[in-house]
């Protein structure tokens, strides 16, 4: 009887082994990270007064064209290019460029299912269209 | 400002404790019983609505669940009120025993994974052992697989993983009426400025409100306490929600001004909408139970 006990004995302890273990891996691996600090670099290397077309190219190549290239606009992108200059000079002037970047209401907020750009990227974009889109 | 914020939510723990206070004689009359009543069906699905109940998956069952959030209603017609879009949350949560749940989650939101943890601690009973409420601990990791924005910098595992614990208390006042408050910490690894918090402590309060056997009226809400010098704009996650049973089946229909299913995301707040500007989407779970007993 008593082998029998200290069988059950053990198997409990395991449980508690198992169970102590998986509660401690949800509370690893903490970091406290903000994004201005860790990479102080990326912050000015957006100037939202530097808004000429090359700088708000490269945005929409990184944030947009994954969906909105040619070549994809038709499968994944609804039909929206956003490639050429004359393009995304279309859907700059008539508002729906920086109503989705913005999440703006009575818009599909953009990029879809992902983070909104961030403040700096926006109010560059916002400046090229203020200042008329230019081809620069 | 945050003080006063603490005293309201430890009067609102208040009130939930007083209003247990009431149930007392019905709790002498049964005192006298033998056995233990356990309170079963608290709330019919693992989800209230967004965040989980304080339900477990039963021993040896699965519960397959797909979630759809759609668009906002305020897109208008040509985006058919928002249901042309959809964000998807597919989950499996097993049952290990009566009391431990684990699950694994993908949700198109950010392309995120997600591994989660239930445990119920507390199980609401009454005759011979006295509880007058269910507690469940809820923990999770979600890790989203979306690319970086920017590849040129240095970009670590570490950053795309948020840690969500929540405490689940939940007391079936009778029949029809089931509450439950849901003290959380959030943890995300990385934050864009040094104003947005990573560590975000928030209250949900949800109830359950039978209409029928088969039908129920759900409400959540969640308050999470950001720093007011933060440039983003957060949005507290509220919803209203109907739940239909059918055999076999749970299907909850909801209105939200989240289209997120995770808390790290809707709890967090940075991506919800404002109701106030009509930014409400419709959504659906749908909850398969499979047994292997």
């Amino acid at each position: 009887m008593p082998k029998k006990q200290n069988v059950q004995i053990k198997k409990i302890r395991m449980k508690k082994i198992i169970g102590i273990i998986l509660i401690a891996s949800f509370l690893n691996s903490c970091y406290y990270d903000k994004e201005e600090i860790l990479y102080p670099t990326t912050e000015s290397k957006c100037n939202a007064t530097n808004s000429d077309f090359t700088s708000v190219k490269i945005t929409i190549q990184e944030n947009c064209l994954s969906c909105h290239s040619n070549s994809s606009a038709s499968t994944i992108g609804g039909s929206i290019k956003l490639e050429d200059y004359a393009d995304v000079k279309n859907y700059a002037e008539n508002g729906k460029l920086l109503g989705t970047i913005k999440h703006e209401s009575a818009y599909s907020a953009m990029p879809k299912n992902g983070a909104k750009l961030n403040d700096c990227k926006i109010s560059q974009i916002e400046n090229w269209i203020n200042s008329g889109t230019p081809n620069n | 400002m945050f003080t006063k914020k603490i005293l309201l939510i430890t009067s609102l723990l208040f009130i939930f404790i007083i209003s247990n206070a009431q149930d007392i004689d019905d709790l002498m009359n049964e005192a006298s019983n033998d056995v233990v009543n356990y309170t079963t069906a608290t709330f019919k699905s693992t989800r209230m609505i967004n965040g989980h109940s304080t339900e477990t998956v039963k021993k040896k069952h699965l519960d397959f669940r797909i979630s759809h959030r759609f668009g906002t209603v305020n897109t208008g017609i040509s985006n058919f009120f928002g249901i042309d879009q959809s964000t998807i949350h597919l989950a499996f949560d097993y049952g290990i025993n009566d009391r431990l749940t684990i699950g694994y989650g993908r949700s198109s939101y950010n392309k995120t994974y997600d591994l989660t943890l239930k445990y119920k601690l507390l199980q609401q009973s009454n005759g011979k052992k006295n509880m007058p409420i269910s507690m469940t601990y809820y923990g999770s990791i979600e890790a989203f697989s979306r690319p970086f924005a920017n590849t040129d910098r240095t970009n670590y595992f570490t950053s795309r993983l948020t840690f969500v614990n929540q405490f689940l208390i939940a007391r079936k006042f009778n029949e029809s009426l089931s509450l439950q408050l849901i003290p959380t910490i959030i943890h995300k690894n990385l934050t864009p400025t040094v104003f947005d918090m990573n560590d975000v402590f928030a209250i949900g309060i949800g109830g359950r409100y039978k209409l029928t056997n088969r039908m129920a009226l759900t409400a959540e809400y969640y308050y999470a306490y950001h720093s007011k010098r933060s440039i983003t704009e957060y949005n507290n996650p509220i919803s209203i929600g109907i739940d239909i049973e059918t055999g076999g089946h749970v299907f909850q229909i909801m209105l939200t001004n989240s289209s997120i299913m995770k808390e790290g995301g809707f709890i967090y707040g940075n991506d919800n909408g404002n109701i106030f500007n009509g930014d409400i989407h419709l959504g659906f779970n749908i909850s398969r139970m499979f047994s292997f007993n």
